[in-house]
C-alpha cells in the first residue's frame, strides 16, 4: 500500500471548478473529479469538447485555482506550492504555445534557466534536446517562421527540457498533421519507459486505445468511469472504446451512477 | 515568516521578473510597432521633420523675396514720381517693384481698393499725403490672405524706412543738426538674460509635453503586446506555467514596458533637443537675438529620478488596462481613451501662468510636465519637487497594484473576450 501511494505522481480529489460567466451565470465546469496517476503510467482523459477536460488540466498544472477539491503533483499540494508543481511539471497543449518571435534555441534558454538550468548543464541540455527531437535544421529559426510538426517538436522539448516526473499534455494532437501527430504518439509512448507520469486529455478514441495504460471517461463536469481498457469492458460489457464511451455517457443522462 | 526567508523570497520575485522583462523586451525589440515609435521615430523622424521644415521655410521666404511686386501709388503726380525713384529700388536677389501711378482721385475706401488688389491691377496700394507737412499720415492697403499682396507691403514698407531716413537726414543737413535730433524719443531694447535662457524657454514648451507623451506612446505596443498580444497569440498558458512567482511574472511584465517606455522617451527626448538646437539655429540665421537652444544635459539629468517613477506609472497602468482586451486590436481601441488621460494634463501644462507649486505638484502628469519645465528654465524649488516625487511614487504604486490585481485574475489572464470596464471593479474587488 506504502509502494503503491508513493508511486502515485497526480492525484485529483473531488476537484471542482466554477466560472462566473456573464451571459450564463454561475457555470460548473468540473464537478468533483476524482483521478490517480502513477509513475511510469499514461493516463487519457477522454471526453468531448466541453467536457471539462481542460479545466481539469489547467487545475493541475496550477494554471487555474481550483473551487474546492484536493490536486497532488509529484506529493505536492498545487493549491500550497503551485511554484513547486510548475517545477515538476511538464505542460504540452496542442496550439504548442511558443513565443513566435523567439528562437526554438532561445525558447529552450529561457525555460532551461528558470527552471535552474545555468552554463554548461543549460547548454548540455539543450544539446541533447537538439539532437533527441532532431532540431538542427529549424532550431535557431525564429518560431514563427516553423511548419506545425517543427512547432510541436520545439514544443515538446521545451515540456521535456527539464526532465520532469509529470507531464501534462491537452488534447496535443489537436490541429497536427499525420506525420506530426505520429511524432507526438511516439513520444507520450517513450516517456512510459523513462517513467514518466503522463496525463493526457484527448476525443480521439484510438490514441486513447492505443496509448492509455488507464482510461478517465469525462463527461460533464465529471469523471463517468477510469480504470484500464479491460476493466471499462467489464463495467460496460461493450468491447469497444467507442461503445463503452457512448454507454457510460447514456447511463450518465439517464441519471444512472456510472463508475 | 521570519525576515530571512522573506528576503529570499523577495530575491526570487526580483530575480524572476528581471528574467522576464529581459525575455520580454528581447521580443519586443523584434516587433516592428515597437522598433517603429521607440528607435526609428526619435532617430529620424525629428532631424528629417526638423529639416524639411526649415529647408521649406528658407524656400518660402526666398520665393517671397524673388518675386516681382506691383505697387499702385495714389497721389499728386510730382510725389508719384517721387515715389516711383524711391521705391522701384533693385537688389540683388530680390524681385522688382514695379510702381504705377493711379488717378488722384482714387477714393480711400477698402471696397474699391480690394477690388483693384483682386483685379491684379497692384498688390498693395500706397495713398501718400500731397505735401510732406500733411497731417494726414501715409496709408498703405493690402490683403492679408494673399500672400503676394501680403509680400508687397512688406517690400514697401521696407522701402518707405529707408525713404523716410533719407528725408529725416535731408532735413538735418538742412538745419545742420544730428538727424537723431529729429526722433523725440528713441527706444533700442535690450534683454538682461543670455540668448540661451530663450532656447530654454523654448525648449520647455516643447520637451515636457514631449516627456509625457513619449513615456506614453513607448508604453502602449508594449503593453498591448505582453498582454492581449499574448492572449491572442495563444501563449498565456506556456507563460502561467513557468516556474516563477506569479508576482514575479507580472513585475516583469511591466518592468520591460516601462523600460521600453523610458528608452523610447529618452532617445526622443536627446534626438529633439539636439535637433532643435541645430536647426532652430540655423531657422534664425544665428543672428544675436536668435535664442540659442542647447541641449539642456543637467535638467535631463535632473528629471530623470521622476521621469522614471511616472513611467513606472504609465507602464503599470497602460499594462493592467490592455490586460482587459481580448486581441491586440481590441487593447489597442481599450488604450485609445487611456492615454489621452495623460496626454491632455500635460497639454494643458502649456497653458499661460501653470508652474510647479506645493498644490500642482500632488497631480499626476501635470507635475512631472511641470518639473521638467521648471528644471529647465532654472524656476524648480526643492519642496513641490519633493511633493512631486511623493505622489508620483503613489501613483505607480497603485498603477502597480492595480495592474497585478488584474493580470493575477484568471478571469483577466486566459478571458477569450474582452472583459468591459464595468466589470473592472468587480475583478479588483474579487478575492
Amino acid at each position: 500500500m506504502t509502494d503503491l501511494t508513493s508511486a502515485i505522481a497526480i492525484r485529483a480529489e473531488g476537484l471542482a471548478k466554477t466560472f462566473h460567466d456573464p451571459q450564463r451565470g454561475v457555470v460548473e465546469a468540473v464537478k468533483g473529479v476524482d483521478l490517480d496517476c502513477r509513475k511510469g503510467e499514461i493516463f487519457g482523459l477522454l471526453g468531448p469538447n466541453g467536457a471539462g477536460k481542460t479545466t481539469t488540466l489547467r487545475m493541475l498544472s496550477t494554471i487555474l485555482a481550483p473551487t474546492s477539491g484536493r490536486a497532488l503533483i509529484d506529493g505536492i499540494d498545487v493549491a500550497e506550492d503551485p511554484l513547486e508543481v510548475r517545477r515538476r511539471l511538464g505542460f504540452l497543449s496542442g496550439s504548442t504555445g511558443l513565443y513566435p518571435r523567439l528562437t526554438g534555441r532561445e525558447t529552450l534558454r529561457y525555460f532551461g534557466r528558470l527552471h535552474g538550468l545555468e552554463g554548461d548543464r543549460l547548454e548540455a541540455a539543450i544539446a541533447r534536446a537538439f539532437d533527441a527531437f532532431d532540431l538542427h535544421s529549424f532550431g535557431d529559426g525564429r518560431c514563427e517562421a516553423l511548419s506545425t510538426g517543427q512547432k510541436q517538436r520545439v514544443s515538446i522539448a521545451r515540456a521535456v527540457l527539464h526532465d520532469p516526473p509529470v507531464l501534462i499534455l491537452d488534447e496535443p494532437t489537436t490541429g497536427l498533421d499525420i506525420m506530426a501527430s505520429s511524432d507526438m504518439i511516439q513520444f507520450i509512448d517513450s516517456r512510459r519507459e523513462a517513467g514518466t507520469c503522463v496525463l493526457f486529455s484527448t476525443h480521439i478514441l484510438s490514441e486513447a486505445e492505443r496509448l492509455c495504460d488507464r482510461i478517465g471517461i469525462v463527461y460533464d463536469g465529471r469523471m463517468l468511469a477510469g480504470g484500464s481498457l479491460d476493466e471499462l469492458r467489464a463495467m460496460t460489457g461493450k468491447e469497444w472504446l467507442e461503445e463503452i464511451f457512448r454507454e457510460l455517457v447514456q447511463r450518465a443522462d439517464a441519471g444512472e451512477g456510472a463508475a | 515568516m521570519s525576515s530571512a526567508p522573506r528576503k529570499t523570497a523577495g530575491a526570487g520575485v526580483l530575480r524572476a521578473a528581471l528574467a522576464v522583462a529581459h525575455k520580454e523586451l528581447g521580443e519586443s525589440f523584434r516587433d516592428r510597432q515597437t522598433l517603429l515609435y521607440t528607435f526609428v521615430l526619435p532617430l529620424c523622424m525629428y532631424p528629417a521633420m526638423f529639416w524639411i521644415m526649415v529647408q521649406g521655410v528658407l524656400v518660402v521666404q526666398g520665393q517671397k523675396q524673388a518675386r516681382d511686386v506691383t505697387i499702385g501709388v495714389v497721389a499728386a503726380a510730382e510725389t508719384a514720381e517721387a515715389a516711383r525713384e524711391q521705391l522701384a529700388v533693385n537688389e540683388e536677389g530680390r524681385g522688382r517693384i514695379e510702381v504705377i501711378a493711379l488717378p488722384p482721385d482714387t477714393p480711400q475706401e477698402t471696397q474699391v481698393i480690394a477690388g483693384l488688389i483682386e483685379a491684379e491691377e497692384a498688390d498693395a496700394l500706397l495713398f501718400h499725403p500731397a505735401e510732406r507737412d500733411d497731417a494726414d499720415p501715409a496709408a498703405l492697403f493690402f490683403d492679408s490672405t494673399s500672400s503676394q499682396s501680403e509680400t508687397a507691403r512688406g517690400r514697401v514698407v521696407s522701402a518707405l524706412e529707408q525713404w523716410t531716413a533719407e528725408l529725416r537726414q535731408e532735413a538735418a543737413d538742412a538745419r545742420d543738426i544730428d538727424p537723431e535730433a529729429l526722433e523725440p524719443i528713441l527706444v533700442q531694447t535690450r534683454k538682461v538674460n543670455p540668448s540661451k535662457d530663450d532656447g530654454a524657454l523654448v525648449l520647455s514648451l516643447l520637451l515636457p509635453m514631449l516627456l509625457v507623451v513619449m513615456c506614453v506612446l513607448g508604453a502602449f505596443f508594449p503593453a498591448v503586446d505582453l498582454t492581449a498580444g499574448e492572449k491572442e497569440r495563444q501563449t498565456a498558458e506556456t507563460t502561467l506555467l513557468l516556474p516563477i512567482p506569479r508576482l514575479g511574472l507580472h513585475l516583469g511584465k511591466i518592468f520591460a514596458v516601462c523600460a521600453t517606455s523610458m528608452i523610447a522617451a529618452t532617445l526622443n527626448l536627446l534626438a529633439l533637443g539636439l535637433s532643435a538646437g541645430h536647426l532652430l539655429g540655423q531657422l534664425a540665421g544665428l543672428g544675436d537675438g536668435a535664442p540659442k537652444v542647447e541641449l539642456p544635459l543637467g535638467a535631463l539629468i535632473s528629471i530623470a529620478p521622476l521621469a522614471a517613477l511616472f513611467a513606472f506609472f504609465v507602464s503599470a497602468a497602460l499594462t493592467g488596462v490592455a490586460s482587459l482586451a481580448a486581441t491586440f486590436k481590441e487593447g489597442q481601441a481599450l488604450l485609445g481613451p487611456v492615454q489621452m488621460l495623460f496626454m491632455l494634463p500635460a497639454m494643458a501644462t502649456n497653458l499661460p501662468g501653470m508652474e510647479l507649486t506645493a498644490t500642482t505638484a500632488w497631480i499626476p502628469v501635470v507635475n512631472v510636465s511641470l518639473a521638467f519645465r521648471g528644471l529647465l528654465v532654472g524656476s524648480a524649488s526643492a519642496g513641490p519637487l519633493l511633493i512631486c516625487a511623493l505622489s508620483l511614487t503613489a501613483s505607480a504604486l497603485l498603477a502597480i497594484w492595480f495592474s497585478v490585481r488584474l493580470l493575477s485574475s484568471e478571469e483577466v489572464s486566459l478571458s477569450s473576450e474582452t472583459i468591459p470596464m464595468a466589470r473592472l471593479f468587480r475583478i479588483l474587488r474579487s478575492r
